[in-house]
């Protein structure tokens, strides 16, 4: 199934807006020109939810589920679904995503998301679970690349052939965590900048960023592995692998993510400014230079 | 399934061969085995701060380490998770050795839950005044979703209120009291009072949606002097109904 696409373009990167934040957003109405949620922090709490519909009159806001799991062997849960339906029905988001992963087993809910294997089989299941959710939301779902620290020797293809193939075969659109590329990059021993050469242009409809944080590894002595933690600054290489996704995309919603040790408001919408100093300068011409003789 | 142990469970066994990168990727599965563990067990303790004072947080963690061992969310809305956390936490401490234990942490949970409902506009008492009394015994009532009632055998809100206000004392002396809790919260504030048994009775029925007249007759077995009338009266002056299902009033209002 191709879903009409939103193309929806913001005049700047947005924020994750976390359940800290949410009474000051209502409050101050800081200038930011979106926000993005979770939709798992609000379904379960009408206070925050009253609020969010407050904060909806003021921001677009992108629904980003951590808890649709489409990689999941036994189905999606349609309880959680027609939930996050229900929270989407109202707030009229702007971008509905969710995650390259699985995070279900038998009616237990893993608070993570796993890894999976890229294959055949994998890839039929996961395309079959990406139209039944985009089906019940009646909206285009993107699909975010996973933050790895490990593979399956069983994978037959490499997870940009995967996604590659999952767009081919369900029309569904890509959300881009330009951290994750690079953190998988580093743990899984490939190259960061091949890996945004090789996305599909047009399949690409947000850039989310997000800080992780570098761990010994412990079976390498000297050697750092980085954890997905959202809960740092984004990193300075993060920050060119971002200006290369920007040349290659071109303007894109970019989202800040910070999950943990959540600092102030005002921290994250600086490095939404600095997201936004970086994808001008990368989108500006650069003079050719004179070649002398 | 093996995924699912080696996260939960932390036993990687016949797995490790399957996975790829690094030089050890078994031990690469430790990473989410830890942020499972890390990440509920920090919203337990989100969740019990009263509870992690009266045990200690060492203590505290211990147990929630075990519960999210035993007990793996049922739903991604973290919000919902630890419902049965008291229960367990008393069980595993062994129930003899903190008796009230129990009461407070399930009252520490219904505080959090409460404090994020919302009030709805409330009925006022004119809404009433055309219903034939008769008709009015036959009604069930709504009530705020902000709403519990919660009977102990130890003061376990003198001992949160301790807590709330900062003002435990050195040494504290805790004797057993029947106690009959309402607690009452929406957007971020709470109330906590205590009620005659009688009282205690009659709005919990009603919260279940018994009609007045079957929550009149049991508060009058707990207590021969209630008087239903002022106690609806005070419901309704309370803020608390709103809605009615009325038999004979094609349902309801």
């Amino acid at each position: 199934m191709t879903m009409s696409s939103n193309r929806w373009v913001p005049k700047g990167a947005g924020v994750g807006l976390r359940l800290p934040h949410l009474a000051e957003v209502v409050a101050t109405r800081p200038s930011v020109p979106w926000l993005e949620i979770h939709p798992e922090n609000f379904l379960a709490n009408p206070h925050a939810t009253e609020l969010l519909f407050e904060v909806r009159r003021d921001y677009p806001i992108s629904v980003h589920s951590v808890g649709v799991s489409v990689g999941s062997v036994g189905g999606i849960d349609h309880v959680h679904l027609r939930r996050v339906r229900t929270l989407v029905d109202i707030v009229d988001p702007v971008l509905v995503s969710g995650h390259l992963a699985w995070s279900t087993h038998d009616g237990e809910y893993l608070n993570d998301l796993l890894p999976l294997p890229y294959d055949e089989e994998t890839l039929r299941l996961v395309a079959a679970h990406i139209e039944e959710v985009q089906d019940s939301l009646g909206r285009p779902y993107l699909l975010e690349n996973p933050s790895s620290y490990f593979g399956f020797d069983t994978s037959t293809m490499s997870e940009l052939d995967f996604l590659c193939e999952l767009v081919r075969r369900t029309g569904c659109r890509l959300l881009c965590d330009v951290s994750n590329v690079y953190l998988s990059a580093h743990n899984m021993g490939y190259d960061p900048w091949r890996y945004i050469d090789g996305l599909p242009v047009a399949a690409i409809g947000e850039l989310h960023l997000g800080g992780f944080t570098p761990e010994e590894d412990e079976a390498e002595p000297g050697a750092e592995i980085l954890i997905d933690t959202h809960a740092a600054r984004i990193a300075e290489p993060v920050w060119q692998l971002y200006a290369h996704a920007v040349r290659r995309f071109g303007a894109k919603p970019t989202l800040i993510e910070w999950d943990n040790d959540i600092p102030s408001f005002a921290a994250l919408l600086a490095e939404a400014r600095r997201a936004d100093e970086v994808a001008a300068r990368a989108l500006t011409p650069q003079p050719r230079r004179a070649v002398a003789g | 399934m093996r995924i699912r142990r080696a996260v939960v469970d932390g036993n990687t066994t016949g797995i490790a061969f399957l996975l790829i990168g690094g030089r050890d990727p078994g031990q690469r599965l430790a990473i989410h085995q830890r942020h499972y563990r890390s990440s509920l067990v920090a919203a337990i303790r989100t969740k019990f701060p009263a509870t992690a004072w009266l045990l200690g947080t060492p203590v505290l963690d211990e147990a929630a380490q075990e519960f999210v061992r035993r007990h793996p969310p049922s739903t991604p809305c973290i919000a919902e998770y630890a419902e049965e956390f008291p229960g367990f936490l008393s069980t595993y401490l062994g129930a003899a050795r903190v008796p009230y234990l129990c009461s407070f942490a399930e009252l520490e949970w219904h505080l959090g839950r409460l404090t994020i409902a919302i009030d709805q506009p409330a009925l006022a008492l004119d809404a009433f005044s055309t219903f034939e009394i008769r008709t009015l015994m036959d009604t069930s009532l709504t009530l705020q979703s902000g709403l519990r009632y919660l009977r102990a055998s130890w003061p376990v809100d003198d001992l949160m209120k301790l807590y709330l206000t900062d003002t435990a004392p050195a040494e504290y002396r805790l004797a057993p009291t029947d106690v009959w809790l309402e607690v009452r919260g929406s957007r971020g504030e709470f109330h906590l009072d205590r009620l005659d048994a009688a009282e205690f009775i009659f709005r919990q029925a009603v919260l279940e949606r018994q009609s007045i007249g079957a929550a009149a007759e049991r508060a009058l077995d707990a207590g021969t002097g209630f008087d239903v009338g002022r106690a609806f009266t005070t419901l309704v002056r309370s803020g608390y109904v709103i809605g009615t299902t009325s038999p004979d009033r094609g349902g309801q209002a």
